[in-house]
C-alpha cells in the first residue's frame, strides 16, 4: 500500500510551538475566506485573520473529531507537505473556559463604550475580536462533546 | 604590616562590598530566569519569521517588486546596536562595543559610510565620542519586555531610511544568548529581508520558488515583511537582555567569591597580627617581673 501522503502542521505562536504535527486537513482562516488545506497543496503565502483554525487529523475522522484553535491574526505558509502558520496566539478548544471568556468579552465591550481615545478603542476592538474567537471556539467544543455522547 | 585596627575596618569594608555584590548577584539571577524565558518563548516564533522572510526573498518577483527586499550594493549603511544601561556586567558592554568598532572598521576599508542607531545607554555614549561615526538615534531604559511601541520607533526608523534610498543596508549588532554561560556578539542583516546571515540563505532551499500569494503579492508582503523584521528587533532585544543578565550574574558571582576569599585572608592575618600583640605583651610582663626579682 502506498503511504497516505501527509501534511506538516507547524502552529507557531509568540508562547511557542503549539503543534507540529502530520495531519489530513486544516482550515484556515484567511482574509479572503475560509481555505481547506489538504496534502499536496500548491504553494501559497496567505494572510490569516482572527479566527477559528480547525485540524483534522486522519482522513477518518468525523467532524465531532475536529480540533479547534482560536487564533489572532497572521501568516500562512503552504507548501505540498507542509502548512506553516504564524500567529500572535492560539488557544486549543479544551484550554478555553467559556464562562471566562463570556465575561472577558463584557469587560471589553464596557472598554470600547467608555474608550477615552483613539488608541483604547482600537485595544478595546482587539480584545472583542480576541474574546469573540474564543467564545466562538468554546462553542464549537461544546456542540462537539453534546454530540459525541448522545 | 599593617595593624589590627586598620585591618578590621579593611574586613568591614570587604565584607560590605560583598554583600553588595551578593544582592546584584541575586537580583541579576531572577532577571535572567525571567528573561531567559521569555527568550526561549518567542525562539521558535523569531525563527520560523526568519525562515519564512528568506522563502520569500528567494522568489524572483519579490526581489524586483518589494521595496524591503532590494539588493542594492551597500554604500551606506545602518548599524543598530544594542548594549545595556548600566554597567558592571563582565564583558557584555565591552564585547559589544569591540563587535561594533569591527564593523566600523571593515565599513571604513571598503569605503561604505556607517549610520549607526544605538540602543542601551553605554553604546550611545561609546559611539558619541566616535569621531567619524555618525549617530541618528539613541534609545535608552528599554523595558526588560519590550512592547511594540517602542520598537516601532526604530522599526520605522530604520524602513523609511532603507526604502528612501539613504541607507542600502541595516544590520543589527547584538549579543546572541546561548546559555547563561556562552553568548556571542553577532551581526544580523534585518534589509533587506530575508537575508539575516548566510548560514539561514543555505538552510533554506536554494532553488526560487513560484508561490502564489493570496489575496495579492503586494498586500501580503505589505502586511507580512513589517511585522517579521520587528520580529527580529524584538527578538535581538530580548537575546541581549538575557545575555545581559547572565554575564551580570556570572560578573557578580565572582565579586562575591573574589570578596569572600580577601576577606578570609584578611582575617587570617588579623589574627596572626593580634596574636603576635599578645606575645609580644606577656613577653613584657614576663621580663617585666624578671627584672624586679
Amino acid at each position: 500500500m502506498a503511504t497516505q501522503p501527509s501534511l506538516q502542521l507547524q502552529l507557531v505562536t509568540l508562547l511557542g510551538q503549539r503543534m507540529d504535527e502530520s495531519v489530513y486537513e486544516v482550515i484556515l482562516p484567511t482574509t479572503i475566506g475560509e481555505i481547506s488545506v489538504f496534502p499536496g497543496h500548491e504553494p501559497l503565502v496567505s494572510l490569516a485573520k482572527p479566527g477559528v483554525i480547525a485540524v483534522r487529523r486522519q482522513k477518518t475522522d468525523p467532524d465531532t473529531a475536529l480540533e479547534y484553535f482560536a487564533t489572532s491574526g497572521g501568516i500562512i505558509e503552504i507548501d505540498p507537505e507542509r502548512v506553516r502558520v504564524l500567529v500572535d496566539e492560539a488557544d486549543h478548544g479544551d484550554d478555553i473556559i467559556e464562562a471566562e471568556s463570556q465575561k472577558a468579552l463584557e469587560r471589553a465591550l464596557k472598554m470600547r463604550d467608555n474608550a477615552a481615545d483613539q488608541v483604547e478603542l482600537e485595544k478595546a476592538s482587539q480584545l472583542i475580536d480576541r474574546h469573540q474567537t474564543r467564545l466562538k471556539v468554546a462553542g464549537l467544543r461544546r456542540h462537539q462533546t453534546k454530540t459525541r455522547f448522545k | 604590616m599593617a595593624s589590627v585596627q586598620q585591618l578590621k575596618s579593611r574586613i568591614r569594608s570587604v565584607n560590605s562590598t560583598k554583600q553588595i555584590t551578593k544582592a546584584m548577584q541575586l537580583v541579576a539571577a531572577s532577571k535572567m530566569r525571567r528573561s531567559t524565558a521569555a527568550v526561549k518563548e518567542t525562539a521558535d516564533y523569531a525563527t520560523a519569521a526568519r525562515e519564512l522572510l528568506a522563502d520569500l526573498a528567494h522568489d524572483r518577483d519579490t526581489i524586483t517588486s518589494h521595496p524591503m527586499f532590494q539588493n542594492r550594493p551597500i554604500k551606506r549603511r545602518l548599524l543598530i546596536a544594542i548594549s545595556s544601561d548600566t554597567g558592571l556586567a563582565g564583558a557584555y558592554n565591552a564585547n559589544v562595543l569591540k563587535g561594533l568598532v569591527t564593523e566600523l572598521k571593515s565599513d571604513n576599508e571598503h569605503h561604505i559610510h556607517t549610520d549607526t542607531l544605538t540602543l542601551g545607554r553605554k553604546v550611545s555614549q561609546f559611539a558619541s565620542r566616535l569621531k567619524e561615526v555618525k549617530v541618528i538615534g539613541s534609545y535608552e531604559k528599554l523595558p526588560d519586555q519590550p512592547t511594540g511601541l517602542e520598537i516601532k520607533a526604530i522599526l520605522n526608523e530604520a524602513i523609511d531610511r532603507f526604502v528612501g534610498l539613504e541607507c542600502d543596508a541595516v544590520d543589527l549588532i547584538f549579543t546572541r544568548f546561548h546559555s547563561p554561560i556562552n553568548q556571542e556578539v553577532v551581526v544580523e542583516r534585518l534589509l533587506p529581508a530575508g537575508l539575516a546571515s548566510q548560514s539561514d540563505y543555505e538552510q533554506v532551499s536554494s532553488e526560487i520558488r513560484e508561490s502564489r500569494f493570496e489575496p495579492s503579492r503586494d498586500e501580503v508582503l505589505d502586511a507580512v515583511t513589517e511585522r517579521l523584521i520587528e520580529t527580529q528587533i524584538v527578538q535581538a532585544l530580548l537575546d541581549s537582555r538575557a545575555s545581559e543578565h547572565s554575564m551580570r550574574m556570572m560578573a557578580m558571582k565572582n565579586a562575591t567569591d573574589n570578596a569572600s576569599s580577601l576577606s578570609s585572608d584578611l582575617t587570617l592575618a588579623m589574627n596572626k597580627e593580634r596574636q603576635a600583640a599578645i606575645t609580644q605583651e606577656l613577653a613584657e610582663i614576663s621580663a617585666g617581673s624578671e627584672a624586679v626579682q
